[in-house]
């Protein structure tokens, strides 16, 4: 590749707040028509890093480094025009559809602005004819059909609106587009459709991708090449099968390990340890240290820098300079198969309402003893209905509910604690600020009669230090919050646990933690679980059996192996075959 | 039909657009009603002989008694006579002042161009200042613009705005007389709007303070949303961006406007009060001190209709500025 | 509501950034204070308030004896304005905590528990606010007269509407969190999951507001005693003080000018102590 076909270079680009940095200088490099892929983890600075590239970072945050936008070169520390970057040689995507999008305004309307825009600025007069044409082309160019410019967004689905918002991001036919996570908040078969729309843009346009995102799976078909940060440095960078296939440095390959493969089950699901520092608290050397197996006293001094590895990649470690593979990949795990007479959980032709809405309609179900059951679907799809309605949350407007025979009252004033209890799926909001751990859970405790003595030993089974008692929300990460609504969840030894989405919103060296403890408690409690997810490959992990939900209805339902492996309903096959990681929207490249 | 699919229709027209618009005039309506019975309720209450007050100043013989308990339906039952006040009203008949002696409603309608156009004339100076410097103060957050429009609009909300007006009397009219000092002024228009340019200012300068408060707290949270980066990202305006934000503002700046309203109607009472201007304010501080019953409960049932119609105008103007409102259903 | 990002993490001031507000803080409640304070002793340092010299009349500013003049009953403008101070703030104070305790509990009620009672208050409400205050206080004044504390009470009534929606809405926004759902699913009491599981968790909202309602409470107040409404004739209030004093504002300007800035400046005062608490609740918690 020469160097004409850049089109995107930044040197030395780093990020500065009030607490100092943080993003450490980074190097970057997209050519025309290919895609780089920006991976890590929360605290790892990729967002900034792509607000950097295009001169919007909060007022309190400086960016330093030379970036060059094709032709013409700056640097970030210099008065930069950034209106004549914006939209004509760089653009952003952003992540969430449902507000990236002025609520108010049409679909045309705001395409249209950056068409009128970038003209303006290239000092193009445009009738509005042409503007209108231009408008309908970029929505073909998406795959919309030209009516959607007299719409709103609102009356679009999740992933139109996404298509809108790349249309308008492209109108002024810029160089680079940087799509900042542009498929998280998506179902898994809309975020294909997004992925295909891209990679047609790119190839028709010449369009360089810079790609950010957590997801290896989305990275896995999309990439040329492979930018990992940790704790807002460079640990590797390389080609996309270099470093995916063959990582080098520790982190990129336990985060690859802590990804759950969607076709087999592993014997083990190996998260990483601990979590990820946050910018005031990175330590001094190797910010991967304190997580890493090959961590010497080296590491915890000296910042190992970038040096290049054989074919073609960079990494920055003291230790290692070949391939780490990861054997746990090959031992596989087997689910374990209940056979029951009486389900524990019985649900029988379950009907609920939003309203004046049908949102289930008649769902049958059954979780037995031990048993860790899935309920699987997208968004729309009921699951979370159906678990507000089991815990009491939600009461049913038609169906029987009963936990060992006995039928569970509807309304969550007749019931016993001791019988469901549920953990959610947002950690920062899970734990009320204002108590301590130890508060939370002795309350927790009361409720069933158990002496508060038992809070420490509560934490300790659920893998958190004793000492942790005193401690309050806010000084606990994501994955140890978790952790804590767990353990309050058990506190009164429930006889059935709901995971509402528990592990969605963490990372996935941690979620990976926590679906490792998940599988330990059950061994160890006993404790069936109700498992609602939209990632079919945590369930191939964790859950025995599966059961498929479409706009509350169930279309299959099964062992996990049977279900996945050989699905009966076009639906599952369908929803298998969106979750595969590998979308090979590129072949294969040298 | 059985019941539940039957209710669930009704929820589900309940909670369409159309349908919780309708519902909220009927609840507007209900309440106006309820404010009219104790309204009408109240005259029962004032101290003193009723009779003897609805007499005033004519002398209490048993003929003129008579008379009163007649003209009044005293004898009837109250709800009897709430129903011929109430029929009476809504044909315009609210009967026949105490103090002016003429019909009720041709005294109020002689006073509101006076208050009508003082109101208005504030609430347009308030909107034009107001509505710009908020924009300002939102776009330089914690700059020095801001700080300072800010630190200025907390005098306007701290000061009643009869000291405002007593502040403008002082300066000028004692000492730069420029404008009048009492009064409505004569009979034109143009001579009218003179004398009220004090007294509106006096208003606008509270009114100003909300406006713009509320306008730069809707900007701010505009200016920090998704699309108005994803706006910036693409290369729009500075001008362009803000007009977005501003677009975005103004359903929640409508939405509060109701806030805006009571205020406006409790300081044109006490802005014509301090500059002694013949309108309805006035009238009825007045209407009280001389117990004219009928004038009292008719000017309270107007200040309660305009207010009930400016809440259903804001309810369309939002259905207007929100295109999500439109198609929405309500999420029980 | 995923992890606070990245950029929310470095935005939150290095440490010892407290001192930002500090200055605000302490002036405004500093000036608060002193009002407090000067209400308080009034009596004490103003006994003779009310004592008339017909025979002096009005005298301007600077007389002997009479450092702010004396209106037009011989009255010394400076005693007045220290013996009104006690019913220009003692009414807001009880305005402000009487309607933050009825907004606190009927707030907390109706947004926990909804249902009927979440329906008839909420309409109750709905007809309180929109009833404007100075319409009602007229009327009210000339049914059942004029007393201070009866226009006190009036003004509690009028005001509560807006706390208790304030309030109900943060409840609404607090219920629907895991934190709370987690609460209720392990079936504590409501009371204990609406007053030490939600309530403390929505105070600064509610002390901000309090402090605001503080403040509109002494303009309510004396633009009502202005019109003549909520005080008894004669006694020492800034409100009338500024209406009796309109009349002398060429012979002794100080005699309404004075109340006029007391008033404005305690307003003031209180409105930023409101704005300064609530910008310093937003930095420190809002990331949660």
């Amino acid at each position: 590749m020469n160097d004409t076909s850049i089109v995107l270079e930044a040197r030395a680009l780093s990020v500065r707040g009030p607490r100092g940095v943080i993003v450490e200088p980074v190097d970057v490099r997209v050519h025309a028509g290919q895609t780089l892929a920006v991976v890590g983890e929360s605290g790892s600075g990729k967002s900034l890093t792509a607000r950097a590239l295009t001169g919007l970072l909060d007022p309190a945050l400086e960016a330093t480094g030379v970036v060059r936008w094709g032709e013409r070169e700056f640097d970030l520390s210099s008065n930069v025009p950034w209106p004549s970057l914006r939209g004509s040689a760089i653009s952003l995507l952003l992540q969430d559809p449902f507000t990236s999008l002025s609520p108010v305004h049409r679909c045309g309307v705001q395409i249209a602005d950056t068409v009128r825009a970038v003209a303006k600025r290239t000092g193009r007069r445009l009738s509005s004819r042409e503007v209108q044409s231009i408008v309908t082309d970029r929505l073909r160019e998406v795959g919309l059909d030209a009516s959607v410019a007299g719409r709103y967004p609102h009356e679009l689905s999740g992933g139109m609106r996404q298509r809108v918002a790349i249309a308008a991001a492209i109108a002024g036919d810029p160089d680079v587009l940087i799509a900042d996570e542009p498929t998280t908040a998506l179902d898994a078969s809309t975020q294909g459709e997004v992925l295909e729309v891209l990679a047609a843009l790119q190839r028709e346009r010449g369009l360089g991708i810079v790609l950010i995102s957590h997801d290896l799976g989305v990275v896995r078909g999309c990439a040329d090449d492979i930018v990992v940060l940790y704790a807002g440095a460079v640990a590797e960078r390389g080609p996309a099968r270099v470093v995916l296939d063959a990582p080098v440095h520790p982190y990129t390959a336990r985060l690859l390990a802590a990804e759950p493969p969607l076709d087999h089950r592993l014997e083990r699901l190996e998260g990483i340890p601990g979590s990820v520092p946050s910018p005031g608290q990175r330590p001094e050397g190797c910010a991967f240290a304190p997580r890493c197996a090959l961590a010497t006293e080296l590491c915890r001094t000296d910042v190992p820098q970038l040096s290049a590895v054989s074919r073609g990649g960079v990494v920055a470690c003291h230790h290692s300079s070949t391939p780490l593979v990861s054997e746990e990949r090959d031992r596989a795990g087997t689910a374990r198969t209940v056979s029951f007479d009486d389900a524990l959980l019985q649900v029988r032709g379950l009907r609920a309402h939003h309203g004046a809405t049908e949102i289930l309609h008649g769902v049958d179900l059954a979780v037995g003893p031990g048993e860790i059951v899935g309920v699987v679907g997208e968004s729309g799809s009921g699951k979370t209905t159906l678990a507000r309605c089991v815990a009491g949350l939600h009461v049913p407007s038609d169906g029987e509910l009963t936990l060992g025979g006995v039928a569970l009252p509807r309304r969550l004033g007749d019931r016993d604690p001791r019988d469901v209890q549920m953990v959610f799926q947002d950690p920062y909001s899970a734990l009320n600020p204002r108590l301590t751990v130890g508060e939370a859970l002795r309350e927790a405790l009361a409720v069933s009669g158990r002496p508060a003595s038992d809070a420490a030993a509560l934490l300790e089974s659920v893998g958190l230090p004793s000492k942790y008692v005193g401690r309050r929300p806010r000084d606990l990460s994501g994955g140890e919050r978790q952790r804590v609504a767990i353990a309050r969840a058990l506190a009164p030894r429930p006889r059935l646990l709901i995971c509402d989405e528990s592990v969605s919103a963490l990372d996935v060296s941690v979620q990976a933690q926590i679906l490792a403890l998940l599988l330990r408690l059950r061994d160890e409690l006993g404790t069936p679980v109700l498992f609602i997810t939209h990632d079919l490959a945590v369930v191939r992990q964790v859950c025995d059996r599966v059961v498929v939900l479409r706009q509350g209805a169930v279309v299959e339902t099964g062992p996990v192996e049977q279900v996945f492996d050989e699905p009966q309903h076009p639906y599952s096959a369908s929803l298998l075959a969106a979750s595969e990681p590998s979308l090979e929207l590129k072949g294969s490249r040298a | 039909m059985s019941s539940a699919p039957r209710r669930a229709l009704l929820a589900g027209w309940a909670s369409s657009f159309w349908g919780m618009l309708t519902l909220r005039l009927l609840g507007v309506v209900a309440i106006v009603l309820v404010l009219s019975v104790l309204i009408f309720g109240m005259m029962h209450l004032i101290p003193g002989d009723l009779v003897r007050n609805l007499l005033g100043l004519r002398p209490a013989n048993p003929e003129t008694i008579a008379a009163i308990r007649e003209q009044y339906r005293l004898d009837d039952p109250f709800w009897v006579q709430y129903a011929t006040w109430f029929g009476n009203a809504l044909q315009g008949d609210f009967g026949t002042s105490i103090r002016y002696q003429v019909p009720v409603a041709d005294a109020i309608a002689q006073r509101i161009p006076l208050t009508a156009t003082l109101a208005v004339l504030a609430m347009i100076i308030a909107a034009v200042t107001a509505i710009p410097l908020g924009v300002v103060a939102a776009r330089f957050h914690q700059r020095p613009v801001d700080r300072a429009v800010t630190g200025v609009s907390v005098l306007g909300l701290s000061a009643p705005a009869f000291v405002v007006s007593l502040l403008l009397l002082y300066v000028f009219a004692y000492y730069l007389p420029i404008f009048p000092v009492y009064g409505g002024g004569s009979g034109d228009p143009l001579s009218q709007l003179y004398y009220l340019v004090l007294p509106s200012t006096a208003l606008a300068v509270g009114l100003g303070a909300i406006l713009m408060r509320l306008t730069r707290a809707a900007m701010i949270e505009a200016l920090a949303s998704d699309y108005i980066t994803f706006a910036r990202s693409r290369g729009l305006s500075e001008t362009r961006v803000l007009l977005l934000a501003l677009r975005n503002s103004a359903i929640p700046i409508v939405t509060a406007a109701g806030l805006v309203f009571t205020y406006v109607i409790g300081g044109t009472i006490l802005v014509e009060a301090a500059f002694a201007l013949p309108g309805l304010g006035l009238m009825l501080q007045d209407a009280v001190l001389f117990k004219d019953i009928a004038l009292v409960q008719a000017l309270v049932l107007v200040v309660a209709v305009v207010i009930a119609l400016l809440t259903v105008a804001v309810d369309l103007t939002y259905a207007v500025l929100d295109p999500r409102v439109r198609s929405r259903r309500r999420a029980s | 509501m995923t992890a606070p990002s990245t950029t929310v993490i470095a935005l939150r001031p290095a440490p010892r950034a407290g001192r930002g507000g500090l200055p605000g803080l302490i002036l405004t409640g500093g000036v608060l204070a002193a009002a407090l304070l000067l209400a308080v002793l009034g009596p004490v340092l103003a006994p003779d308030a009310l004592e008339q010299d017909i025979l002096l009349g009005v005298t301007p500013p600077g007389t002997p004896g009479h450092p702010w003049g004396t209106d037009e009953l011989g009255r010394d403008v400076l005693q007045l304005l220290i013996a009104g101070s006690g019913s220009a703030l003692a009414g807001p104070v009880v305005i402000a905590l009487g309607s933050m305790l009825l907004g606190v509990l009927l707030g907390t009620i109706t947004g926990y528990v909804q249902g009927w009672l979440d329906f008839t208050i909420g309409r109750i409400t709905d007809l309180l606010l929109a009833l404007p205050v100075v319409v009602v206080a007229i009327v009210v004044a000339g049914v059942f007269g004029s007393g201070y504390w009866v226009t006190v009470a009036m003004l509690v009534v009028l005001f509560a509407p807006s706390d208790i929606r304030l309030v109900r809405s943060a409840v609404i926004e607090q219920s629907a969190r895991p934190y709370i759902e987690s609460a209720r699913m392990l079936r504590l009491s409501p009371w204990r999951i609406m007053f030490r599981h939600i309530v403390p968790n929505v105070t600064p909202i509610i002390v901000t507001n309090a402090l605001v309602n503080f403040a509109i409470a002494i303009v309510a107040l004396s633009s009502l005693s202005f019109l003549g409404v909520g005080v008894s004739p004669g006694s020492a209030d800034w409100g009338r003080q500024l209406d009796d004093g309109r009349a002398l504002l060429l012979s002794n300007p100080a005699a309404s000018i004075a109340p006029a800035i007391a008033i404005v400046v305690v307003a003031c005062a209180a409105n930023l102590l409101g704005d300064v608490i609530a910008a310093r609740a937003e930095r420190k918690g809002s990331a949660e």
